[in-house]
């Protein structure tokens, strides 16, 4: 039993997974056994997306106190506008929206370490206030043109084999290997440390500076592509398509078991996370409650499954 | 009584008419000039494509008339979804020397104190497109219930006998929102056979819905019919489309994505049914000119009715020939039809339709 309850204390994402299967139960169940597949489905593939822009923040969440990307749903719309306006609808430069999407990504996850490291503002307001000019870009380049995404770019963002999303066997795939990356690399294990006590982490010789670049780039990277990919899931980018992103992107992360406060990550966690956000919110539609009580019973499952997952041995 | 006295009589008579005729004039016509005055307009959120058009609207309006001279200044001031900061803009508003402020409020209590003090420093105030409670202002009312109470009828017109429908309703809470949903339910009274299977809030936004519709659909039986209540159309097709299931009723909301998406329908199906319904964005000129109108001394009521722009399938072609893509349908309220709109008002009649963008070209 206490070996048990260690185990578990080691593997929190193990409480979003059981959340989501609850929460996916109960869903089946109140529809009379309708729709059990094709809703699992629906949420692997939607799921996806937060999971692909929430590694990007678990990554920077693991950093350390007071890391945070909050330039995330503007870093998506962004490049989902620019990349699929210069592919125009043309498979043949599929090429040229992947190196957009790598040129908006790469940039602004620069811009957002320049301003936390160099003009030393904390990267709540930076990456909020770079979060803000990327969306003012957006808004002036979307008022020249909107166009449909290529059509091979669509079928993959679509496809699926045997009811599973190809998006979703991806990300699966993207998430084992982040795990790994996590638990058996030095970077992880830097990046880590630095999440613990980055002043300890830098008089122990690791390059704190590289590894922090590092983790906001590429959360700015992996929230380009996931706009690339949603915009090209639902037939072209627009204004207000990851306007739940900026929350959904930390809950998810919150949820599946990575400290808020750095130090401790889980990518596995990620899945759970968003799976169990996307079927609760599909629960509560089937179950057919008026606004008020869905958002109270949101709140009160989320801190169910926190408290849940979090140590109870006293402090 | 003799000639002269007659006459004197006569004369003063005729100068008592005269002088009558001349006041009635003055009232109706002459206005006071607003060549030096400052409207501005206070909006709560820009990122969509809806919120583009509505500013892009006041801009197009006000910078026009600042040109011939009917304003002398005018500013856009956006507040990013927070009622602190839309009523701390007021306020700075009212101290910049504002002559009118027009206000599309975040809540329908919360920035009411803004505007109280507005009133309480003598600017005239506008609510429009979303309501607020505040009794001080005048209240341009989008007829969202008017929205609801169409799609119910086309639906119950269309579906004949018993038939599933899901409602997509967008953000909870709002007054758009429970004004669409009531005017549904209150049309379906009429259509007992037509049942509410199941209901999403979409946020007014095409991705969400998209998720929202994908989720809930396969716990669903067949679905017939889809009210909807704006930017959620598409989203909701792309939903039923990845989930195998025929394209249902999907009752479009002038975004030009969805009315594209109603061609491509109908080329495939001769057949497929639906029409089209919104409010709006150029509600936001409407505004303009009523605050306009106000401060040339014009008597406004103080709540006027602003009817929703539909669109049925005779009109789709030329309606797409003159929506931009990435745009929506735009009903265009000059300056005379907004006066048409505050006759009808004081006289008591209904509110005249919204103009037709093309029947000079026709």
């Amino acid at each position: 039993m206490k070996a048990l309850a260690a185990r578990l204390r080691e593997r929190r994402w193990v409480w979003s997974f059981a959340g989501a299967l609850v929460v996916w139960l109960i869903t089946v169940i109140s529809a009379g056994g309708r729709g059990a597949g094709a809703t699992l489905t629906a949420g692997l593939g939607f799921a996806a997306f937060y999971v692909m822009a929430g590694m990007g923040q678990m990554l920077v969440v693991a950093a350390g106190p007071g890391n945070i990307d909050l330039s995330i749903p503007a870093v998506m719309t962004l490049a989902g506008y620019l990349a699929i306006g210069a592919m125009h609808g043309d498979p043949s430069m599929l090429w040229l929206g992947i190196v957009v999407v790598l040129a908006v990504g790469g940039s602004v996850g620069l811009i957002n370490v320049g301003l936390i490291k160099i003009a030393r503002v904390p990267p709540m307001v930076a990456t909020l206030s770079a979060g803000f000019i990327m969306q003012s870009i957006t808004i002036a380049y979307s008022k020249t043109t909107t166009a449909k995404p290529p059509g091979i770019l669509m079928q993959f963002a679509v496809g699926r084999t045997m009811g599973i999303p190809w998006i979703a066997i991806v990300l699966i795939v993207a998430a084992a290997i982040l795990g790994l990356v996590m638990s058996r690399s030095v970077f992880g294990r830097d990046l880590l440390a630095v999440g613990q006590s980055e002043r300890a982490a830098y008089l122990a010789g690791i390059p704190t500076r590289r590894i922090t670049t590092i983790v906001y780039v590429a959360s700015s990277l992996l929230a380009a592509v996931t706009g690339l990919l949603l915009a090209a899931y639902s037939g072209g980018a627009a204004l207000d398509m990851s306007s739940d992103f900026l929350l959904m992107s930390i809950a998810v992360v919150v949820i599946g078991g990575t400290s808020i406060t750095g130090g401790r990550v889980s990518a596995a966690g990620i899945w759970g996370g968003s799976l169990f956000l996307y079927l609760m919110s599909t629960m509560l539609n089937v179950l057919g409650l008026g606004a008020g009580v869905r958002y109270g019973l949101t709140g009160v499952i989320i801190i169910a499954v926190l408290a849940l997952s979090e140590d109870h041995a006293p402090i | 009584m003799n000639v002269p006295q007659v006459k004197c009589v006569a004369t003063m008579v005729a100068a008592v008419l005269l002088i009558a005729a001349g006041l009635t004039h003055a009232g109706a016509a002459e206005q006071k000039s607003t060549a030096h005055m400052k409207i501005a307009l206070s909006n709560f959120y820009a990122g969509n494509s809806w919120r583009q058009a509505l500013l892009k609207s006041w801009s197009d309006t006000a910078s026009q008339a600042m040109k011939d001279h009917i304003i002398g200044e005018t500013k856009i001031v956006n507040a990013d979804n927070s009622a602190i900061q839309q009523s701390s803009q007021i306020e700075s508003l009212i101290v910049e020397g504002y002559n009118a402020i027009v206000v599309d409020p975040i809540s329908t209590t919360a920035i009411n104190g803004a505007m109280e003090d507005a009133c309480n420093a003598g600017v005239i105030v506008v609510v429009f497109n979303e309501t607020a409670t505040v009794s001080c202002a005048y209240h341009i009312i989008t007829d969202y219930v008017e929205d609801g109470r169409l799609q119910a009828k086309f639906l119950g017109e269309h579906l004949k006998g018993p038939a599933n429908i899901l409602e997509i309703r967008g953000v909870a809470g709002t007054s758009a929102d429970v004004d669409m949903h009531n005017g549904l339910a209150d049309g379906l009274k009429t259509y007992p056979n037509i049942k509410i299977v199941g209901a999403v809030y979409g946020n007014w936004t095409q991705t969400v819905a998209q998720k929202e519709v994908a989720g809930i659909l396969p716990s669903l039986p067949p679905v017939q019919g889809v009210a909807t209540q704006g930017g959620d159309g598409w989203g909701a097709y792309q939903a039923f489309n990845a989930a195998g299931r025929p394209a249902p009723i999907i009752v479009m909301g002038n975004r030009q994505d969805e009315l594209a998406l109603w061609k491509t329908l109908v080329e495939k199906d001769p057949n497929y049914q639906t029409f089209s319904v919104s409010s709006t964005p150029s509600s936001s000129e409407v505004a303009f000119w009523v605050a306009q109108q106000i401060l040339a001394g014009r008597h406004v009521p103080k709540t006027m009715n602003l009817p929703v722009t539909t669109i049925y399938k005779n009109d789709l072609d030329a309606w797409l020939k003159i929506t931009p893509v990435g745009s929506l349908a735009l009903t265009l309220f000059d300056q005379s039809w907004t006066e048409t709109l505050i006759e009808a008002a004081n006289t008591g009649k209904p509110a005249p339709d919204a103009p037709s963008p093309f029947l000079s070209a026709q």
